[in-house]
Formats: structure tokens, C-alpha cells, sequence
């Protein structure tokens, strides 16, 4: 398990990186964390020729309040994201999905840019920045674009990211979605990449009447996608157990998993739905005090 | 394939300098094992899920297999042989032979990280936390518990100081 | 001599003792040296070319784009190694009509399983290595893929070996008394098909090895991680046609064994054959996905089990019939593990009516080899879910169907007439104290809280005995094993006093060399601190007939270092009776000093008395010989029975499947203790397998037999979130056969947890229509059985 060779480039800003990435005769590839493509290199399940290290970009990383939005650099570690008082102030939900993430030690390497742009399926962030609404912000040497979350991921592992780009930003627009969130994840053992989840927000009257919602599902589509039929079940009525079952079951219905050695494709629908049921319970509890 | 350039690298391994040269592809476990001569990094998976291959890296746990070695380039590195002074083992150290939290000893250096990292953070230790803590790492051999007792005798051995 | 636990002086660190275990330090601080820290200059590396096919005819290999790459020194395949190396022998031919089936090191002609070898490159780096393997072109043909049990026995099955009418490897029955009139006349029976998944032993550290074969004198020296230099030594010269006495083998410390280290292998064979070809040291070290496919796999079976029995619980007669899934190739011990289960299940239980049958079948899978416990937690698991299948069936706790049917202290020994005879144990006890601590821990009162807030928490016991101390040579040799079971063992002390033990038996973490250290000092009664046990090196050490498993390195390696201290000892004794002009029988040692019973301090010291046995010949008898060195074979007369219970308490969650091990109690009579600490680490390493093997660890093929489970993503060993705390309990029921009355312990904490945890299951989830029948069993088949009608 040795990576096949290639030529290593550590950028000293963005622009160099960009400039690297911007080789369109060599499959250039940036590396992150290196907590999702260091195995596969080390398999030959990936084996770029120029790899791009981002990690002495300082600009990349960090969390900031500006404006409407709260920014978070594509490099900022999936830990420092975890333990920023802005986060915890602000985007609770982030919070909560990165305590998910694998270990401690993986997520002091792993960056929050590297998961979006890995697009697991399974994965907590890429389900989380499209429940918090999130814009990515994809630069290359020709300039800058913003793409939503919703639009960001294709299908398994495959993004929006067009080769020469780079994602080095995620933008949270502050007050667009719902503030308050449950969720919910079953793995095999502690720590692993979730065989089904589920990731609510929602508004929620004193009275549990719901005035917003988001409903992602995890690990039960190619890709994160809300589920636009759970979204509608909920929106104007109260959160009682029929409801969360009814959404529960709209959730199920929605989704495409597939089979694989955890879980075939029937039972995890059944474990979306209880995912889904143990996410809206969870968002549930203290809400309407 | 190979004509490859060489690069240099240079980091502090366990307070020391250290600059050597290796091929871009080389995981830092490798480079650490076979350029530094620090043997305690040991690889159980290359694929970063055992967790025995676990460094501390510019002050927080990394596993050292999913790094490229020209990465270190500049890096503070501590391994396993960094953790005691001199002849006088690190109380974790002292603590896992005595609890016999280690049998073959090949998991023990990245357990041994981790824990040095939970017990720096100064949280209070429950069985649950050490246990969510340690997680990360396999021990194919010991069945975690007494690994589990080896740390909270240290972290309790550390509160009744603080006591004092 | 089991009474001499408490003869020794306190500090002295004999049996009995919590000693801590000198490996330690260099563990913990990172300098103890494993098998990839083994490099000398010039070394080259290896990388495998294995096959992406499950079977298929080797129709050409060509390896000039590999050979080109500059680096790379040589390229070997199957075709050129039959020019150098004979077949891989079995070890274990024990089976009436087993057949032959010629495995080399490497492919030879076809492959028969995924990931076996078909060539092997050795250049300047493995990264290196690994380029020039990519670069090797073989073409493949297909042929059809046997993936199952039942694809193997159909009528029109293509088959693995052509030559043979079929797949099957071998097949006998065993009987006792008449089975079809006990199940004839029979007031209950109740039968069962079980199945057990394919796991392996699955070391931190996987194997390797690092060979040098020297061309002038025409030695190997092969560093390899072995449990079983021994048996390597001479399979190595076996195969490349070396002498004996020109393979000199040598082990590292160990990353763990677990049996996968038992077995030998190929690769090892190809190493020392590239440093011929290349003049270099050649290294292999398996990489994490490799071990998946390379090294042995294990467990594997299905089983279909019955029992006759009384109205009253009384079993009549025991019916068991295993098929064995085998790989592709043959491993080293043929199917020994698979006939180790059909003779094991009737267990700790008086079943006077006996049929037992093992069937062996080729598949294109991995090799079917060593795992930890061996047959034993098969049996334990048929056997058990057999009286909990019959429990049900009677409307009875099951553990008094266990109470009704245990052998008893005063039977013993008794022979069930087929294999087993259970010399020593108290087998209700155990029950009832495994019972006992599960009640002090509050297990029982917590599942009716749990249970009346609509939890499903269950509790499941299962008792357990297990053949240990591999094991009597002749029987041995009468059952077709070509290695004896005995042990040799040379202590001595050195000139200065100090004592030096040297054994077979091999260090891979269960502690073995403080254990070891730990009978000397029993037996010299000198603290244990002054004893270096050497191990490892086939030039220095002597010759175990089985290397280190079985759970026989202290019954066996122990007995024999016992034997050759005391016979050290009588030599002592001999020269200080010289020198204090004492009778022997009136001399003691004790505080460092050959003293004169009833005499405290009036004596020589050891060291004196070692100076002058080595420098001070004056002061030695005439006619004794110079120097002070035991040296003992032990070869025990029988095997013993390690035995004991599990009781496991686990919560399941109806609305995902998922299981959570809450409690775990583990009691075990493994006779006398050496070193109650290392003994109570053995238990918790092997239940945490019990839990892998039971819940998550999972070797999965698909149809083409590729095998999907190659990474710790994807076979999930526990973690210190799956894995609970342990309640230990200790037995010790002397081993009636074993000097010192051990029976050992490595395996014990692998062999009753899965029955016990399959039990605590159905006892969660608590519906008549619902059995756990297959392990691992996944959450989505415990789903499946709290959701039967959705
Ligand atoms: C043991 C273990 C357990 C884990 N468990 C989980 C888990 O439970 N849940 C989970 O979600 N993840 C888990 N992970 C994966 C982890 O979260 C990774 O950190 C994450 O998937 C990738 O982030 P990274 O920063 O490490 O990216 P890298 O591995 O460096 O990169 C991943 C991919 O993204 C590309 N990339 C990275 N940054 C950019 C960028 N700025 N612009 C464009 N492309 C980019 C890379 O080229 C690469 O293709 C686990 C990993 C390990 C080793
Ligand atoms: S070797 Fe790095 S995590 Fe296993
Ligand atoms: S002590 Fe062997 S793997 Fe942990």
C-alpha cells in the first residue's frame, strides 16, 4: 500500500495554488486533510500526478462573522470548526454533525473543505451544508463563483468542482433557514461513517407548530438532498408524533439507497425513517418552551 | 515513474533536528521509520483506521500515515520516544504496564498519544469519555479494559495531586 | 507441586504472582523491535502480483515491463519456482480419506482464490515494488467460481481440482453407542441448522519476514513473525531442499498472533528464494489488504446439530454434522480446525449417544487456517444453542438443562468416546458463578427494570470446555499430525548466579517469557528479576514440537522449563553438598543462598556457588560435571480441558437492530494460574473477539469471489466503544496430567461468548419465533427479528 508517485506542490498562497491546479495537461489534485485521500492514494484507488498541498494557505482557513454570512475557510480544521464559539453561537447543527466525524485525531487533520469537496454520500458535512443552506465559493485562475449547496453535489463523490478549481470557502447565510436541529445517525461502531442519518432544522412555535423545515437525509442518496416532500408535511403543523412518523415515512419513501455489505437497500429506507423520526423527537425536546 | 526528485525535509523529532531526503510519495510514518530511526511508529493499517501509527504533530494527534512526508517540512514532531524523560517513563507509560494494558504492545505508541492529548485537555475523565477518546484506535489484543483502567489511574492519580 | 505456590518467599515472583512483565519498557517507549524494523543494507523488498480472479488458468506471465524499470532486481513466477521449491506440506493429515490437493508458495499454472500469489518482484523500495507490479501483464482465463457450500457439493459443481470427482477434501464420522436408537425412541428431540461467518485472526502487526540466504555457506537466515520458528524452520528446508541445520529462524516480537501466525505460508518460502536469485536480503512485509486475502482465513462452517433427550432434560444422544467452507488451497493445517468442531461439541456434557461427522469442501476463497480458539467456539456455539433450542422446546431454564447434563467432578475422567476425555473441572460451579457475579454486578435486576421501561435487554450464558495443551505426541502421531506435542526446554546459570531459560515457545503479547521466568523462579525460588528467558532464534533455543498455540506454551513450554529447573536445581544442590559438606536432601535454596534447612543464612551464596562450578573446579565433587545446565523434554500424556462459562448481558435496539454488549462476565478454569494478571488479560482479549466474531467481524465474498471486505473500513474489529467492561472470575482445578497443574488460557475468552451472546439476544428480544441461528449477526438481521411482521 504505497501511493503511486507523483510531483508534490506546497502552495505558499492561494493564487499559487491556483496557478498549479490550473495545469490542465496533468491530473493535478489538491490535498486537504488528506484524511479521505491519503487512503485512497495509498490504495491506487487515486492517483493523481501534481498533488497541490493547501495546507500552508493560511488564508484558507478560519471561521469569520461578516455580515449577513458566517464564513468558514475551506482549510479550517473539522476541529477548530467544532470548538468555534461562532459556530457553537451560530450553526449549532455544524457542531453536532463534525462530533460525528470519525475521532478526535481525524478531525485535527480533517478539514471542512475536504469533506464537501469528497462528497461521501455518508458523510455529515456535505448533508449538513445543504440543510444550512450553505454557498460554496469555487475559485480557479479565471475568477470566483458561488455555488449552492443544493446545487453543489452530483452524485457520489462527484461535485461541482470543475477541474483548475478550487473550493475555498463555505458561506453560511445567517437567519435563511430554521434555527433549531436535530439529528440523528446509525453506524456500526462508534465512529464510522453512518449506515443512515437524518438532519432536521426547523422553527417551531410554542405551540410545536412548524413554521420552516429542512430535511436531509443521509447515506440514502448518491448524493445530500432535501427531502421536499418530508419539508411539506411539516410546515404549518404541529410536531406530534403522527406528523414525525408521517415525515418519517415521506423521508423513506423519497430516497434511493442502495444495497452493500452494512445494510441492504430496504433496510436502510427503515432506518432513514427512524433516523428521520429520532432527528425531529431530538429537535422536538425543548422546543416550544 | 521513478526518476522522481528527491526532496528535503526537515522537522523536529522529539526536540531533535532532523533534515533528510525522500521521495514525495513516502507517508511520513515511513519517512519517521526509516529516515529518523523512530521505530515506535508503527503501521497496522496504512489506511488510517487503527490509529497505531498516531503522532503528535505541531502540538495535536495526527496519524502519521495519512500524511505525506514533505509535509513535515518544518513541523514540531512527537512520537512515542518523545513521551519519557530520559530513563524515567511518562506516568502513562508507567500506568499501562502496570494496569498490563499492553500484550504485544504494537497499538500501545498511538494509545499512548491519544491519551497523552485527553489527559493534557484536563477534562474530567469518566470510563465513558476514555472510551469515546480511545475509539479511535484498535487494540486487537488486551479487549480495551485494562487500557481503559491505565488511563483513568493516571488521571485520577493527577486530581488527587491537584488536590493537594 | 502445586504446593509449592506458597512455599517461595514473598518478592520472589513464582506462581501465583502479579508479576509485571519485563517486555514492557521498550513497548511503551517505542524501542522493542517487530518484524519491519528487522533491515540490513542492501535489502531488497517484495510486492505481490495476486490475482483479481477467484479462479482462472494462468495462461502466460510477462514480466519485461517490470524487469525494465530500473530498481527492480528480479520478477519470479509460478512457473520458475517449481524449479526450486517443492509443495507446501500439510501438517495435519488426520482425516481418513483426505485428499491431496499440491499447493506451492505461489500459483503454479491456475489461481483459486482472489489475491493468491502469482508473482512476486523484489526492488530497491516496496513503493518501487509496487510500480514493477503493476507492470506485470498475466493473461487470465476465467473459469467457473465455486462461492459456497452448496455450489460445491452440487451434483454438476466445477470443480477445484480436476483430478478429483468433486470438492470435497475429506470426510469421516465419529460415533459412540447407537445415535439412530437413542433419537428412535427418543421423548424430545430438537434439531437445528447453524452457520458461523468467515472471520480471521487479523493481528495489529500483519505478517512478514526478512530472509537472507547466504551464498558461500548456504545458510538461510530467515527472520519471519512466526508462532512457530520450529515448524518454519523445517517446512523451509522442506520445500527448498536445505538442510535442517542450514535455516537458521528468527523471530522479533510479535504484533499478536491469534493462530494467523501459526500457520506457515508461502510467502516466506518466496523471500528466501529471491535472496538466492538476487544475492540480497529480500523483505516482505503484507500490507493491511493484503492480510485480508493472504493471510489464513477462519471460522467458517455450517453446522447442523440435534439432540434426543428426556421429558426431564436429560440429553440421550447428540447428532452433529459439520461442513467446513475450505479455500482454494490447503493451509498448513488442513482442515484440523474444522474436524476440531465436529469432535469438540458435545462439550462439557455427558451425552452417552454420539454421531458426529465432518465434511472439508474447496471454494475459491482464502485458505482456511488457524484462528484463536480453533474449533472450539463452534462447538461451543452448536452445543449451546442446542440446549437452548431443547430449553425452549421443554419449557425449562436452560441452565438447568445444563446442570442436568454436566459432566460431574466425580465422573472424571470421563470419555465421551470419541475424542474428548474431560480430566478435571467443576463445570456447575462455574455455572453457578457465572450466574452468581452476574447477579452481584445487578444484571438481573437491571433487565427486569430495563424490561418494564420497555427495553429489550437481554442475559445469555454459555458454558464451555476447550482441549488445551496440545498436545500428547503419540495421539498426535496416531491422528495423522506430522509434529509432536512435547516441549524442550535448557535453563542455566551462568557463572555469576544469574539464570538464563531458553524455549521454543514464542512472545507475541501473551506474556509468555515473564510466565516462563515466573515457574523457573517457583522452582529455583530466586527472584524472578534474575531470570532472562531467550526465545525466538532456532540456533540457540530448543525445539518445540508445536510451536506457541493450542494454549500449550504453559501447560507444555512450562512444564518442560519446571523439569529443566529442577533438574538445574539438583545440580546446585549437588556442587553446594560439595561445598558445605551437607547431604543434599538437607540443603534448601532461599535468599540468594544454597543454605542448610533449618540453618537460615548458613550456606553459600548461588553466586558462589555458580563461580565455582564454572571457574573454581577445586571446590566441585570429583565426578561432577563442569557447569549448571538442566535441560528437560516434557511431553504430556494427555490433553486437558480448560472449561468455564460466559454470561453476557447486551441491549437491543428493535428500531435499527443494533446490539450493545452492556455486561460481560467471564469464568474460566484454566488450573493453576502462573500470573493472575496476564491471565485475566488473556480472557479480555479473547471475549472482545467473542464480541467481533459474534456482531461485526465479517469476511464477505460475492458471487465471483471477490472478496468486498478489505479494508478496517469495511471488517470492522471492535472498538472500546463495542467492547464493555470485564468480570472475571478464576477456577483453579489443578490439571490432574500437567506437572504444576496448568491447563492454559489463550484461547479460552475466544470460545463461549458467541453462544453466549446469540443466547442474550434471544433473551432481548424475547419472541418464541425468533433464533439466533447465524453469527456475526448483523443489525439488519436483529432488525428483521423485532420486525418479523413488517
Ligand atoms: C478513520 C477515519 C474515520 C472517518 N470517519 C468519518 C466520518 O464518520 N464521517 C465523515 O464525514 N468523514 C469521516 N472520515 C473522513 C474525514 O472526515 C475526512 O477528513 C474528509 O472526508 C476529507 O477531508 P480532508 O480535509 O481530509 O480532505 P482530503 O482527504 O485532503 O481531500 C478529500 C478530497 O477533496 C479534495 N479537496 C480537498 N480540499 C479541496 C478544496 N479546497 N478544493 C477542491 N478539492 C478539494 C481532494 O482533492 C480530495 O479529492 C474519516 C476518515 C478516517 C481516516
Ligand atoms: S497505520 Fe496509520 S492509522 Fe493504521
Ligand atoms: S496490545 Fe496487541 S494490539 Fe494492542
Amino acid at each position: 500500500m504505497k501511493a503511486a508517485a507523483f510531483r508534490y506542490h506546497r502552495a505558499t498562497s492561494l493564487d499559487d495554488a491556483l496557478a498549479v491546479m490550473a495545469d490542465d495537461d496533468e491530473e493535478v489534485r489538491a490535498l486537504a486533510g488528506g484524511q479521505s485521500l491519503v487512503p485512497l492514494m495509498a490504495m491506487r484507488l487515486s492517483r493523481p500526478e501534481v498533488l497541490v498541498d493547501l495546507n500552508g494557505v493560511d488564508a484558507l482557513a478560519g471561521v469569520a462573522l461578516d455580515g449577513g454570512h458566517l464564513r468558514i475557510g475551506a482549510m479550517t480544521r473539522q476541529r477548530d470548526v467544532e470548538r468555534s464559539p461562532l459556530v457553537a453561537e451560530h450553526l449549532p447543527l455544524l457542531r453536532t454533525a463534525i462530533g460525528h466525524i470519525g475521532h478526535v485525531t481525524i478531525r485535527h487533520r480533517g478539514t471542512i473543505g475536504g469533506s464537501v469537496a469528497h462528497a461521501d454520500p455518508a458523510a455529515e458535512l456535505p448533508a449538513a451544508v445543504v440543510a444550512l443552506g450553505a454557498e460554496m465559493v469555487l475559485a480557479s485562475t479565471g475568477g470566483t463563483r458561488v455555488v449552492p449547496a443544493e446545487e453543489f453535489f452530483d452524485s457520489y463523490l462527484v461535485t461541482a468542482v470543475e477541474p483548475g478549481e478550487l473550493l475555498v470557502e463555505v458561506r453560511f447565510p445567517l437567519g435563511a433557514v430554521p434555527a433549531r436541529h436535530g439529528m440523528a445517525e446509525f453506524t456500526r461502531r462508534a465512529g464510522d461513517f453512518a449506515v443512515a442519518g437524518a438532519i432536521v432544522l426547523a422553527d417551531v412555535a410554542a405551540d410545536l407548530t412548524v413554521r420552516r423545515a429542512r430535511v436531509v437525509p443521509m447515506a440514502v442518496d448518491p448524493a445530500p438532498r432535501r427531502s421536499a416532500r418530508a419539508e411539506e408535511l411539516l410546515v404549518g403543523r404541529a410536531l406530534d408524533d403522527g406528523v414525525i412518523r408521517e415525515v418519517a415515512a415521506a423521508v423513506a419513501a423519497g430516497c434511493g439507497p442502495v444495497d452493500d455489505i452494512h445494510g441492504s437497500a430496504a433496510y436502510r429506507r427503515d432506518l432513514v425513517a427512524e433516523m428521520t423520526r429520532r432527528a425531529l423527537a431530538r429537535l422536538r425536546q425543548g422546543a416550544g418552551e | 515513474m521513478s526518476g522522481e526528485t528527491a526532496i528535503t525535509v526537515s522537522a523536529t523529532v522529539n526536540g531533535r533536528r532532523q533534515t533528510f531526503t525522500c521521495e514525495a510519495r513516502e507517508t511520513l510514518a515511513d519517512a519517521l521509520r526509516r529516515r529518523c530511526q523512530v521505530r515506535g511508529v508503527h503501521l497496522g493499517c496504512e489506511h488510517g483506521v487503527c490509529g497505531a501509527c498516531t503522532i503528535r504533530f505541531d502540538g495535536v494527534t495526527a496519524r502519521s500515515c495519512l500524511m505525506f512526508a514533505p509535509q513535515a517540512d518544518g513541523a514540531e514532531i512527537v512520537t512515542v520516544e518523545g513521551l519519557a524523560d530520559g530513563d524515567e517513563l511518562h506516568p502513562l507509560q508507567e500506568a499501562f504496564s502496570r494496569h498490563h494494558a499492553l500484550q504485544c504492545g504494537f497499538c500501545t505508541p498511538g494509545f499512548l498519544m491519544v491519551a497523552q492529548e485527553l489527559l493534557a485537555e484536563g477534562g474530567p475523565l469518566t470510563e465513558e469519555v476514555v472510551r469515546e477518546a480511545i475509539s479511535g484506535n484498535i487494540c486487537r489484543c488486551t479487549g480495551y479494559h485494562n487500557i481503559v483502567e491505565a488511563i483513568l489511574a493516571v488521571a485520577d492519580a493527577r486530581s488527587g495531586e491537584a488536590e493537594k | 507441586m502445586t504446593g509449592t505456590r506458597h512455599g517461595h518467599e514473598p518478592g520472589v515472583g513464582g506462581v501465583g504472582a502479579v508479576v509485571r512483565r519485563h517486555s514492557d519498557p521498550a513497548l511503551v517507549t517505542g524501542h522493542a523491535t517487530f518484524i519491519d524494523d528487522i533491515e540490513s543494507g542492501g535489502t531488497l523488498h517484495l510486492a505481490m502480483v495476486r490475482s483479481p480472479f477467484a479462479h482462472a488458468e494462468i495462461k502466460g506471465v510477462d514480466a519485461s515491463a517490470a524487469l525494465d524499470l530500473p530498481g527492480v532486481h528480479a520478477v519470479l513466477t509460478g512457473a520458475e519456482l517449481v524449479r526450486h521449491a517443492k509443495v507446501q506440506p500439510v501438517g495435519w493429515e488426520h482425516i481418513d480419506n483426505q485428499r491431496a490437493a499440491p499447493t506451492y508458495a505461489m500459483a503454479v499454472g491456475k489461481v483459486r482464490y482472489c489475491g493468491q500469489i502469482v508473482a512476486a518482484v523484489a526492488a530497491e523500495s516496496r513503493a518501487l515494488a509496487e510500480d514493477a507490479a503493476e507492470l506485470v501483464e498475466v493473461d487470465y482465463e476465467p473459469l467457473p467460481v465455486v462461492h459456497s457450500i452448496e455450489d460445491a457439493l452440487a451434483p454438476d459443481a466445477p470443480r477445484l481440482v480436476p483430478e478429483w470427482p468433486d470438492n470435497v477434501f475429506g470426510s469421516q464420522t465419529y460415533g459412540n453407542g447407537d445415535a439412530d436408537a437413542a433419537f428412535a425412541d427418543a421423548e424430545v428431540t430438537v434439531s437445528e441448522r447453524l452457520t458461523f461467518g468467515r472471520q480471521f485472526g487479523c493481528p495489529l502487526e500483519p505478517r512478514g519476514a526478512v530472509a537472507t540466504w547466504e551464498r558461500y555457506t548456504n545458510r538461510i537466515e530467515l527472520w519471519i513473525n512466526s508462532q512457530s520458528p520450529n515448524r518454519v524452520r523445517e517446512v523451509v528446508a522442506e520445500v527448498l531442499g536445505v538442510p535442517v541445520s542450514g535455516v537458521r529462524v528468527r523471530v522479533p516480537g510479535i504484533g499478536g498472533g491469534f493462530g494467523s501466525k501459526a500457520n506457515y505460508y508461502g510467502e516466506e518460502i518466496l523471500c528466501c528464494l529471491l535472496s538466492r536469485l538476487t544475492g540480497r536480503p529480500v523483505k516482505y512485509i503484507e500490507d493491511r489488504q493484503e492480510s485480508f486475502v493472504a493471510t489464513s482465513h477462519a471460522r467458517e462452517q455450517r453446522i447442523d446439530v440435534a439432540v434426543a433427550a428426556t421429558r426431564d432434560g436429560v440429553i440421550t444422544a447428540l447428532r452433529g454434522h459439520i461442513v467446513g467452507v475450505l479455500g482454494g488451497e490447503i493451509s498448513s493445517v488442513g482442515m484440523g480446525p474444522v474436524w476440531l468442531s465436529a469432535v469438540s461439541i458435545p462439550g462439557p456434557y455427558r451425552i452417552p449417544n454420539l454421531e458426529l461427522s465432518v465434511t472439508g469442501v474447496l471454494t475459491n476463497r482464502t485458505p482456511y487456517g488457524s484462528y484463536r480458539g480453533w474449533g472450539a467456539p463452534k462447538a461451543t456455539f452448536a452445543m449451546e444453542r442446542i440446549i437452548e433450542r431443547l430449553a425452549r422446546e421443554l419449557g425449562v431454564d436452560s441452565n438447568e438443562i445444563r446442570r442436568r447434563n454436566f459432566v460431574r467432578p466425580e465422573e472424571m475422567p470421563y470419555s465421551n468416546g470419541v475424542f474428548a476425555t474431560l480430566d478435571s473441572g467443576r463445570y456447575e460451579h462455574c455455572l453457578d458463578l457465572c450466574v452468581e457475579r452476574l447477579r452481584r454486578d445487578g444484571w438481573y435486576r437491571f433487565r427486569e427494570e430495563a424490561r418494564a421501561a420497555g427495553r429489550k435487554v437481554g442475559i445469555g450464558v454459555a458454558a464451555f470446555v476447550e482441549s488445551t495443551g496440545i498436545g500428547p505426541s503419540r495421539v498426535m502421531a496416531r491422528l495423522g499430525i506430522a509434529q509432536g506435542g512435547y516441549d524442550e526446554a535448557v535453563v542455566r546459570m551462568d557463572s555469576t548466579g544469574r539464570v538464563t531459560v531458553f524455549t521454543g515457545q514464542t512472545e507475541m503479547g501473551q506474556g509468555m517469557s515473564t510466565t516462563l521466568a515466573q515457574l523457573c523462579a517457583d522452582e529455583l525460588n530466586i527472584p524472578v528479576d534474575q531470570i532472562t528467558v531467550v526465545m525466538g532464534d532456532t540456533d540457540a533455543c530448543p525445539y518445540t514440537g508445536y510451536g506457541t498455540g493450542g494454549s500449550r506454551a504453559a501447560a507444555v513450554g512450562g512444564v518442560a522449563v519446571r523439569q529443566a529447573t529442577g533438574e538445574l536445581k539438583r545440580q546446585i544442590l549437588r556442587v553446594a553438598s560439595h561445598q558445605l559438606e551437607v547431604d543434599v536432601a538437607d540443603l534448601e535454596i532461599a535468599d540468594g543462598l544454597v543454605q542448610v534447612r533449618g540453618l537460615p543464612g548458613y550456606g553459600r551464596t548461588l553466586a558462589d556457588v555458580a563461580y565455582a562450578a564454572y571457574r573454581r573446579l577445586t571446590d566441585v565433587g570429583e565426578g561432577t560435571t563442569p557447569t549448571l545446565q538442566g535441560r528437560a523434554v516434557f511431553d504430556p500424556v494427555a490433553l486437558t480441558y480448560a472449561n468455564g462459562c460466559a454470561g453476557v448481558v447486551v441491549e437491543v435496539d428493535p428500531a435499527t437492530g443494533g446490539v450493545t454488549v452492556l455486561g460481560y462476565v467471564m469464568v474460566d478454569d484454566c488450573g493453576t494460574m502462573i500470573n493472575p494478571q496476564i491471565v485475566d488479560g488473556q480472557l479480555h482479549g479473547g471475549c472482545a473477539q467473542a464480541i467481533g466474531g459474534a456482531l461485526l467481524e465479517d469476511l464477505v465474498y460475492d458471487r465471483n469471489g471477490q472478496l468486498l471486505t478489505t479494508t478496517f473500513m469495511d471488517y470492522l474489529l471492535p472498538t472500546a466503544m463495542e467492547v464493555p467492561p470485564f468480570s472475571t472470575v478464576h477456577v483453579e482445578t489443578p490439571a490432574p496430567n500437567t506437572p504444576g497443574g496448568m491447563k492454559g488460557v489463550g484461547e479460552a475468552g475466544t470460545v463461549p461468548g458467541p453462544a453466549a451472546i446469540a443466547a442474550a439476544i434471544d433473551d432481548a428480544v424475547d419472541d418464541p419465533a425468533v433464533f439466533v441461528r447465524h453469527l456475526p449477526v448483523s443489525p439488519e438481521q436483529v432488525y428483521r427479528f423485532c420486525n418479523a411482521a413488517g
